[in-house]
This record gives C-alpha cells, structure tokens and sequence, in this order.
C-alpha cells in the first residue's frame, strides 16, 4: 500500500482563532479513513483546506506527490478528489439526473461551440454522461426519481444523491462530511455497507467525517481524532479506543 | 396588410430588438450573475456601426463593400464587446449579488458619460443620419428576426450541454459547483462575454433601424427595463425573457391613449407583477401546468 | 491649482459631499435592514424637493393640470423643509407597503424588489411631472429671508466664494447627522433597529415587532432623502421630475464606498465622492458626472467591502 494524502502541519487560524493547528497525517491508498473529535474541533475547516475552500496558512498538503496547497476548488476537484457537505449542497432546483452530470464536467471537454452545433465529440459525450449518470444514480437507489428535483428529496435520499454526485466526479478520493447525520440506526447500517461496495467498486480511498462513533468504529481501517484544532491520535480503531488523550477529550468535552 | 405594417412595422421590429436585449442579460442570469451591464454593450455596438456608417474614414471601406459593411459592423461590435466584456468581467465577476449589479450600473455610466463628451460618438448630440439598410423600418425584421431565432436555438442548446450544465451548476451553488470541478471565473466571465456580445450586435443593428445614436441608448433606465422583462416574463425559463420584452415593450404603445398617465400605469404594472408574479409568467405557466398534470394524476388514481 | 483654489473646491466639496451623505444614508439605513436596494429612493429625493418649493414657494408655471397654481399660504423656508422631509418620509412608508412588504410576505426573490421599488419610482416621478410638468423650478433667493447671498473671503487679489446656501446645507446636514447618530446609537428605537439590522429574526425572537421597525427605518430613509433633495433643489433649482436620477445613482456610488449598510461609511463616502468632485478641473468638468463611478468601480474591484464595511467570511 502507498500513501494517497499527505497533510504536513497543515494550519488555518481565523482572526486570532487556530482551527486547525499544524495537523500532519497520511492515508493510504484505498483505506477508508475516519476523522473524529468534539464539534468545534476543525474537522470539516481540515475538510475545506483539503479541498481548497478555504487557503491554508501554513504547511502542505499532497495528492499523490502533487502539492494541492494553493490550487483553487475545481483543479483540486479535477485531479480526483470528491466531496460531500456536512450542510447538503446540492444543486438544490435541479433534477437528480441533472446533478450527477454536472460532476462530470472535468471527465468531458465539449466547448461552447461543440455543445451548441453539435458536435461529433459533443455527440458521443452527452450519451456517455447520460449513462453514466443513470449507472450512478441506479447505484444509489434513485434512479426511479431521477427527474425529480434534488429539493423534493428526503434528507437522507439528498445525503445519497450527494456522494452520487462526488461520485459521478469519477475520484481516487472520496471526502464526506457527516454522511450519517440525521440517519436512523437502519440507515446507518446500509449506509456502512454502502461505503464499503463504492470503495471496492470505484478503488476508492475514503476519508469520512463522522459524529457517530460505533459506526465509525465499525466502519474505517483508521482514525484520526482532532481535538482544539490539533491532531491527538491516529491509529486503528482499537487503539485510538483506548488512548487516553480520545477518552479525556471525549469525556472532558461532554 | 400594408396599411397595418406601416402603423405597426416599428413596433414589431422594436419587440423583437427589445426580446434580444432581454436575451443578454438572461444569460449572465443564466449563471447566477446578475449583470445590468446590457444597455453599455448595446449603447457601444450602436456607435462602432454608427461610426463605421458615417465617419470619413470608413468612405473607402463602405464604396468597397457596398451593403455588406453591414454584417461587418455587426462582427465589428460584436468583437469589440467581446473584448470589452472581457476586461471588464473578468475583475467585476469575483463580486456577488448586488456588488456586481452596482458594478456594471456604474459601468453604463461611465461609458455613457465618455461617450457623452468624445468628439468621435458626437458628443452630447450623437451621431444621425445613419445610412440605412431597408426601405421600411418593418424591413428590418429580416435582421432581428433571424437573430431572435437563432439565438433562442443558442439558448435551447445551451441548457442541454456541458457548458449550460456548468452555468446552471454555478448559479444554484458556486461553492459546490467549484468542488465539483467547474471553474466559476471561467464560466461566469463566458457567460457575461455571451450576453455583451449579442448586446454589442443589436446595438449595431440598431443604429439604423434607429437612424440616430446618442448616449441616451445606454442608460440605467434601460438596465431595469431589460432586468424586469427578465424576471416578470421568467428568470429560469427560455422563452420567459422574450415573453416579458413583448409584454411589456408593447405596454407603452397600448397605454398610448392615455398619453402622459402611460408611464404611471407602466411603473404600476412591474410594482403589481413583481407581487403576483414572482416567477414570472412563465414560471406561472409552468406552476399551473404541473397542478393541472397532478389534478389529472390523482383523477387516474396516479401518485 | 493654488491655495486659494484649492481653498475654494474644498468649501464647495464639504457642503456638497454633506448632502450626498444625507443621501445615502437613506439609502444604507435600508440596505442595513433588508439587504436590498431601494431604487425609489431617488424619486423619494425628488418628491421631497418638490414638496418643499410647494410649502415655501407654492407657485407652479405652464405645464401639466396644476399649471398656474397659487397655493394660498408660504410657509418660511425652515419649517417647508422640517415638513417636506417629514412628507417624504410618509412616501417612504408607502414605498415599503407597496414595494417591499407584499414582495417579503410572499417569499420572492430579493431582485424583485428591484424592479418593484423602480416601479414605484417611475409612478411617482411620472405623477409629479403629470401635475406640475417638467419645467424647471428655482427656488428664489430670498427663500430663506433678508440674508446675503453670498460671503466673499478675499485673499489678495484672489477670492474665495462661499454661497450662503452651501452654508445652510453644511449646517442643516450636519445637524441632521447628529441627530441621527443620537437616535441609533442612544435611543431604544435605535437600539432596536441595530438588533434588527444584525438579525431579523433573533430581534423577532426578543420581542421587537420587526415589520415596525422596518417601517421606521423606511420613514427615516425618507425623511433623510427628501430633507437631501429639498438642499440640493435650493441649491441648484429642481431640475425636472427626473433630476433625482442622477442622484439616486451617485448614491449607490457613496454608500458602496463606505460599505454597504455601514453608517460611518455613508457619511465618508459622502463626503470622499462630493470632494472628488468639486476637484475635477475645470477643463474636465463634463466628466465629473463620472467621478462617482469611476470611483465605485474601483472601489468595487479592490474593496468590495467599501472602506468601513466589514467582509464577510462565506460560511461553508
């Protein structure tokens, strides 16, 4: 196995407030990679600096050996890195079918001109999108409301079309953010099996963010756990279980 | 029939003009951005062609080409919008919302007040005289008309490829469509470019039809005007900018017995259509025909 | 340009730019409120000027149906303007009944409020040119009672030239500001719009009847932009129905200056944009219509946030 991300004291400070504080981690290829800690602990600000939402103020970032730090949203997004949001962003007045095309953009090339003439390219294009939007949306179980309007969808059918839209961005990483939150426990569990299928499916590596610790627990390889901005634990599963730092961080910040 | 083209020839033409430059400022809107730039790019699309037509310098040009300086003026402002459009977006388009409306009003208005005093635009008496390309001002919906047409085919294909799914994807989240891939300056600035060009064309059509150009062709009236056949006629839909133009381009001209209460009757009807017609009319439409499918659906004991 | 010219343009752009900042704050108490533009608030400037040379002068000429009206009684020039302004301010209310309130209740878009506070303004411009038609109205110069017109500093050879009506601006605007500064920051009214401006629904929450205050803001703003059109019509005569136009755009130029919604910034970009102005040299002057939004332009590009606004960190 070969490491896929590289944080090297990646940090972030608003005003005088440091939400993340020189954190250094790597995850390994195809490993699905848990990020957990109290609220307010800058997990979904590490998030943003990955993704480049939001400029690093010190330290790197890497893809493969690619330095990300620096690069706006869509080549970070371009070069294989996919996303959801702790707060849904959808294409919220478009169809299902609508969004997972859209995140084929950086898979396609089809100018101004080619779309509007029609172009051979611009031609064969469009059928393949169309495809393959429907074989993520069937994927995701929502291929039967696949014209319907993102905003007409329950919260949990939207969480799904969500990680169906990174998807269709066809990624080597898959970054979510919260995927669980406001699922039932059924949920949750079809939701742990759901990860785990795109993963061997697509050669995923994921790194998820999650509140819920059983299925975080039941779910990744590893686990970092960031308190106050700074990383306090990396390990598997059972060992960040027993550190002391999680449980004082956990029990102190309850 | 005659009769009827000589009284109303020039409204028709003028519905059309007016559905075109509701078009332009549709496609910024398109993705997201709200530009009232349209009136600076027609303004200027009217004085390249109106220059081209009269100045001295363009004699040789116009005895060798004969009519056919015409669809060189319209390249001519067209490109020159392009480029203009250009430098101007691509700075004014990192702004959001309301900044970059203030941003291209206040745009028009320099271009108006430049245009107002260069002894090149005429100054504050324009440029008349303009040489003409039809007999009758009906002849000049074989200009417009054409470009109507092929601009709501644009329009059509637009919204079903690449490009469109990128504009739509930015005006529903900018944030998620840059974390989807899609470069938001890239697409915004395009998308301003598309609108200040067709802006820029019929500006340049226009000079002719209009036979005078003067800097009262760009001004901030004009920005809302264009904007409120926008929404009142439907933001979201293809046919609601042209829709809102012909309703209300046309309003004046059906208020005419009125005489002076015409404006008065017009400020009332955006105030009132702003209110009940919140999607505009084709957003209306759009609503009714769903109820009317859902009514149907559960008739058929459907979903 | 020399000291005394120098002396000159400065006196010229203080009471100018005093106005613009009267203007403006109109336009950002709004702006604070709603987060929306008020495009009626240019015709607000005109109606107030015209109700002002009614109270005071209450003669109208040749065009439109109260042409060669004598209004029986003239009012003296202080309390024309205190009652214009306050006039102006009930057409502000009205403003907000017809063009904002109905938009907000149903939910629309905030750009319809564009389009339909711009209808607003395209009926009462169009009505005040339907009675009183689109002559030019000069207030005369003895409005404001036996005073010179004029004082003349004499530097030399040099003169330095200050109109008593730019002093009487400066003054009324300046008194005008601090009473307003008193009413935000010392008053519960004021304390009760600012918490309306942070949060609209947090205040509701806290028992502030929001619409209500909206309704205050909406008078203030049009007290501020009638009290703006009235000096400036005595200044410079009312040019036509349509002559709060130019000002209602130069507005947008001043409160995007000093931040949009920032109070403080108002007041500079007032004062920054009526300076600018006052010095564009004389051989440039047709471009000083343009110095406001060359000004808004740049602005726009480097400081989005105008000089005192706060930036706003996007939330992801």
């Amino acid at each position: 196995m070969s490491v896929i991300l590289e944080a090297h004291r990646l940090s972030r400070s608003f005003g005088g407030l440091r939400a993340v504080n020189a954190v250094s981690f790597a995850v390994e290829e195809g490993e699905i990679f848990g990020l957990i800690g109290p609220n307010g602990a800058g997990k979904t600000t590490l998030f943003n600096l990955m993704t480049g939402l939001t400029p690093v103020s010190s330290g790197t970032f890497t893809f493969r050996g690619t330095q990300l730090t620096g690069l706006p949203p869509h080549r970070i997004a371009g070069l294989g890195i996919g996303r959801t949001f702790q707060n849904i962003r959808l294409f919220k007045g478009l169809s299902a079918l609508e969004n997972v095309k859209i995140s084929q953009h950086t898979r396609t090339v089809t100018g101004l001109f080619g779309g509007i003439i029609g172009s051979k390219t611009s031609r064969l294009e469009e059928i393949a999108v169309e495809e393959k939007g429907w074989e993520i949306l069937k994927l995701v179980g929502l291929a039967d409301r696949a014209t319907e309007i993102a905003a007409n969808f329950s919260y949990g059918e939207q969480r799904r079309l969500e990680i169906a839209r990174a998807l269709a961005l066809d990624p080597k990483v898959l970054l979510l953010d919260e995927p669980a939150a406001g699922m039932n426990a059924a949920e949750k569990q079809s939701l742990t099996a759901f990860i785990r299928e795109v993963r061997d499916l697509y050669n995923l590596t994921v790194v998820l963010i999650e509140h819920h610790v059983p299925l975080v627990m039941g779910l990744c390889d590893r686990i970092a756990v960031l308190n106050f901005g700074e990383l306090i634990a990396v390990g598997s599963p059972e060992e960040v279980q027993k550190n002391p730092a999680v449980i004082e961080a956990y029990l102190g910040a309850e | 029939m005659e009769e009827f083209l000589q009284n109303y020839g020039f409204l028709l033409v003028t519905l059309v003009q007016q559905s075109l430059l509701a078009m332009s400022l549709y496609f910024p809107l398109s993705a997201g951005q709200l530009s009232l730039a349209s009136p600076g790019f027609y303004a200027l699309g009217g004085y390249v062609a109106a220059i081209m037509a009269t100045a001295d310098y363009f004699a040789p040009w116009r005895d060798a080409l004969g009519w056919a300086i015409f669809p060189l003026e319209w390249l001519i402002a067209g490109l020159v919008s392009a480029l203009l459009a250009f430098l101007v977006g691509v700075p004014a388009l990192r702004l959001r919302g309301i900044y970059l409306a203030l941003a291209t009003i206040a745009f028009v208005e320099i271009l108006r007040v430049v245009c107002l005093n260069l002894a090149i635009t005429g100054g504050a008496i324009g440029i008349f005289g303009i040489p003409q390309l039809f007999e009758s001002r009906w002849g000049y919906i074989w200009i417009f008309g054409p470009l109507l047409v092929i601009t709501l085919i644009f329009s059509y294909r637009l919204d079903r490829s690449r490009v469109g799914r990128a504009f739509k994807a930015i005006r529903e989240d900018e944030l998620a469509a840059g974390a989807m891939g899609i470069n938001p300056t890239h697409y915004k600035v395009l998308s301003f470019v598309i609108g200040a060009v067709l802006a820029g064309i019929v500006g340049a059509m226009s000079a002719p039809f209009l036979n005078t150009w003067n800097a009262r062709q760009g001004t901030f009236d004009a920005s809302i005007s264009y904007l409120a056949y926008v929404l009142i006629g439907g933001g979201r839909s293809l046919w609601g900018p042209m829709l809102g133009a012909v309703l209300l381009a046309s309003l004046p001209e059906l208020l005419r017995p009125l005489k002076d209460a015409r404006l008065i009757i017009n400020g009332m009807v955006l105030v009132i259509a702003s209110i009940y017609l919140p999607f505009g009319i084709a957003g209306a439409l759009q609503r009714l025909k769903l109820s009317t499918l859902k009514r149907y659906a559960s008739l058929r004991g459907g979903r | 340009m020399d000291a005394v010219q120098f002396l000159q343009n400065l006196l010229n752009g203080i009471s100018i730019g005093s106005v613009y900042a009267i203007f403006a704050l109109g336009y950002t108490l709004v702006f604070s409120i709603l987060g929306i533009i008020n495009f009626a608030h240019g015709a607000v400037f005109t109606l107030g000027a015209y109700l002002t040379y009614s109270l005071a002068v209450g003669q109208f000429g040749i065009g439109g149906i109260l042409a060669d009206l004598q209004i029986p009684f003239q009012l003296s020039f202080p309390l024309s303007l205190l009652i214009g302004a306050i006039l102006s301010g009930v057409a502000g209310v009205v403003v907000e009944r017809c063009a904002f309130r109905p938009l907000r209740f149903r939910g629309a878009d905030p750009l319809l409020a564009l389009v339909s506070s711009l209808g607003v303004a395209l009926v009462t411009v169009n009505v005040i040119q339907y009675l009183v038609g689109s002559e030019i109205y000069s207030f005369p110069s003895d409005v404001y009672g036996d005073i010179r017109p004029a004082f003349v500093l004499h530097f030399g050879e040099k003169l330095v030239v200050i109109r008593t009506v730019q002093i009487i601006i400066f003054a009324v605007s300046i008194v005008v500001l601090a009473l307003l500064g008193y009413l935000i920051s010392w008053t519960r009214i004021g304390k009760a719009l600012r918490a309306v401006a942070e949060n609209a629904s947090t205040a509701s929450l806290l028992g502030i009847n929001v619409d209500r205050f909206i309704l205050y803001t909406f008078f203030l703003s049009g007290f501020l932009g009638g009290m703006a059109g009235s000096l400036v019509g005595t200044s410079f005569g009312i040019a036509g129905p349509y002559f709060g136009v130019a000002y209602g755009l130069k507005g947008l130029a001043v409160i995007v200056m000093g931040g949009l919604g920032s109070i403080p910034g108002a007041v500079l970009g007032g004062m920054v944009i009526g300076l600018a102005e006052a010095f564009v040299p004389a051989d440039y002057s047709a471009y000083k219509e343009a110095v406001a939004f060359a000004f808004l332009f740049v602005v726009l590009l480097v400081r989005p946030q105008g000089l005192l606004g706060r930036s706003q960190i996007q939330k992801v």
